[in-house]
């Protein structure tokens, strides 16, 4: 995905971030050259020094091919100029703006900007439902303990589709709690549930084991990804995800 | 919206013209500009917050004309009264002419300087030029 | 060793295998494809790599008549100072040599922004070769 963002302030600069992360292609728009500098230092070649609202330099980034444009400069009129001029001139597919005056929200709809949220979370929330797929959200970080809930969506190719969940090698201390299938229909799992294409699997993993679990449900067979030899690994399905831990 | 040299001009224009006219600012020296003998109201206020569009009485205006000096505000703003309040002409300064090609296209009544001056210009070295010592 | 087929760069490119003869350092000449952002990073670009490629062989051919051998790369990037100085890098090379050329014209003489970013941002050493003034 090609994702354009209006804005190398804070929101923009951790939004471009996460979005690199998540493998997108992605371009920050600035004005200010010392914010772009900062940004191509930290995140490298992805800035462009400009005004996202003039149709020369929405032209020169690219806006044609671009498959979402999120405007999160800190005033309200500059962002709903980005989205109106994305939409109209470029038809954009899609497009969100951050807007600072909670009041403003109506006219934003009505003037046919699709998404329009207040705080960066909530961006990314929009963001992630967008992707084709999201290789793993975290839902719910319990203080403390290291735990954490986490989404991942099982990709066709992944070596896990069609097994059950016993001959699963899960890292230590991650079960699977939920499978939600295609359909958004809701499975509890038992040991003999098979993981299916597209399934939703909600899981509890300490944070460390985290990326161990995204490469065991999403990588194909023959191999996960580099990187994911951790220590983490090792016990045998059949003992079960439900075992209690001690 | 916007009491700049052009807001201040047009409105002591629609003044005298005999119209009710609102002047809105964020700045109130921005006043200063108007004459002394114009009679219309003056507000200080955000021209993009629709509170204060609703305050001062956009929703019974005939007309709203934005000439800010940022466009994107004027587009914003002009929207708003058109959308929001039901004003029936809506007008908009846009000094981008890419820009305002395309809030044309959506219906707004716009002007752009940029493209006027220098068409204003080019028709004047196009025209011929006056003989010596008559120029105005 | 960037090489953009100019004048002043292929210069720069017999410069730097006059000096490697001695070291037997490697030479890696690097054309960078330039990408607008209208297009993917990896669009294809038969026409620009084609005259790469060409480049990149004239390279070749001058370092041989010089007994040297350079390897040369071809490159997609949006910007070629970032692309020059993200190559150096990653092979860690010792030194990047540009050349940059100088027509006599009216105004000032500037130096192009490519080197400008190369002689700002590079972790190396680098040598800059300015070719003699074009009349």
């Amino acid at each position: 995905m090609y994702a354009i963002v209006v804005g190398g302030g804070k929101v923009g600069y951790y939004l471009a971030r996460e979005l690199i992360q998540g493998n997108n292609e992605v371009l920050v728009i600035e004005k200010d050259g010392a914010k772009c500098e900062r940004i191509a230092q930290d995140l490298g070649d992805v800035v462009l020094k400009g005004d996202g609202c003039e149709a020369a330099t929405m032209e020169v980034a690219g806006f044609g091919r671009a498959d979402m444009v999120i405007a999160v400069t800190g005033d309200d009129e500059d962002n709903l100029v980005s989205c109106q001029v994305a939409k109209v001139k470029f038809a954009v597919p899609r497009t969100i703006a951050r807007i600072n005056n909670p009041k403003n929200e109506a006219i934003f709809r009505k003037l046919g900007i699709d998404t329009t949220v207040s705080a960066t979370a909530a961006i990314l929330s929009q963001i992630e439902q967008e992707l084709p797929e999201h290789p793993l959200m975290r839902l719910l970080t319990f203080k403390g303990g290291g735990l954490e809930i986490v989404e991942v969506k099982v990709p066709p190719a992944s070596a896990v589709v069609g097994r059950r969940i016993r001959d699963v090698l899960l890292p230590q201390q991650s079960i699977i709690v939920l499978l939600v299938g295609q359909d958004g229909t809701p499975r509890v799992p038992t040991s003999d549930t098979t993981i299916q294409a597209e399934d939703e699997v909600l899981a509890v993993t300490p944070t460390e084991n985290e990326e161990t679990l995204r490469n065991i449900l999403t990588s194909p067979p023959g191999g996960s990804e580099p990187g994911s030899s951790d220590p983490g690994y090792g016990r045998p399905g059949p003992a079960g995800p439900y075992e209690p831990y001690r | 919206m916007g009491c700049g040299r052009v807001g201040a001009a047009l409105a002591s224009m629609l003044d005298q013209d005999g119209h009710d006219v609102t002047v809105l600012d964020t700045r109130a020296e921005a006043f200063r500009r108007l004459p002394p003998e114009f009679s219309g109201k003056r507000h200080v206020g955000n021209g993009i917050d629709q509170d204060i569009l609703a305050r001062i009485g956009v929703g019974q205006a005939d007309a709203f004309v934005a000439v800010t000096q940022g466009d994107n505000r004027n587009v914003m703003a002009t929207q708003m009264a058109k959308h929001l309040f039901g004003v029936s002409r809506a007008l908009c300064r846009i000094y981008d002419p890419i820009r305002e090609e395309i809030y044309r296209g959506l219906g707004l009544e716009t002007i752009s300087p940029t493209l006027v001056g220098a068409r204003l210009l080019k028709e004047t070295l196009d025209r011929q030029p006056a003989p010596a010592g008559q120029e105005s | 060793m960037p090489v953009d087929g100019s004048q002043a760069s292929l210069d720069a490119l017999a410069l730097s295998c006059s000096l490697a003869r001695k070291t037997k350092n490697t030479i890696y000449a690097v054309y960078v494809i330039e990408v607008a952002r209208t297009m993917p990073l990896d669009a294809e670009m038969t026409a620009e790599a084609e005259r790469g490629e060409q480049v990149l062989s004239r390279a070749e051919r001058i370092a041989e008549s010089l007994d040297y051998e350079v390897s040369g790369e071809l490159l997609q990037a949006r910007d070629i100072g970032d692309a020059i100085v993200d190559e150096a890098v990653e092979r860690g090379v010792s030194t990047i040599v540009l050349g940059v050329g100088h027509q006599e014209t009216l105004a000032e003489f500037e130096l192009g922004e490519t080197a400008q970013y190369v002689l700002k941002n590079a972790p190396c050493q680098v040598m800059l070769l300015r070719s003699a003034i074009e009349e």
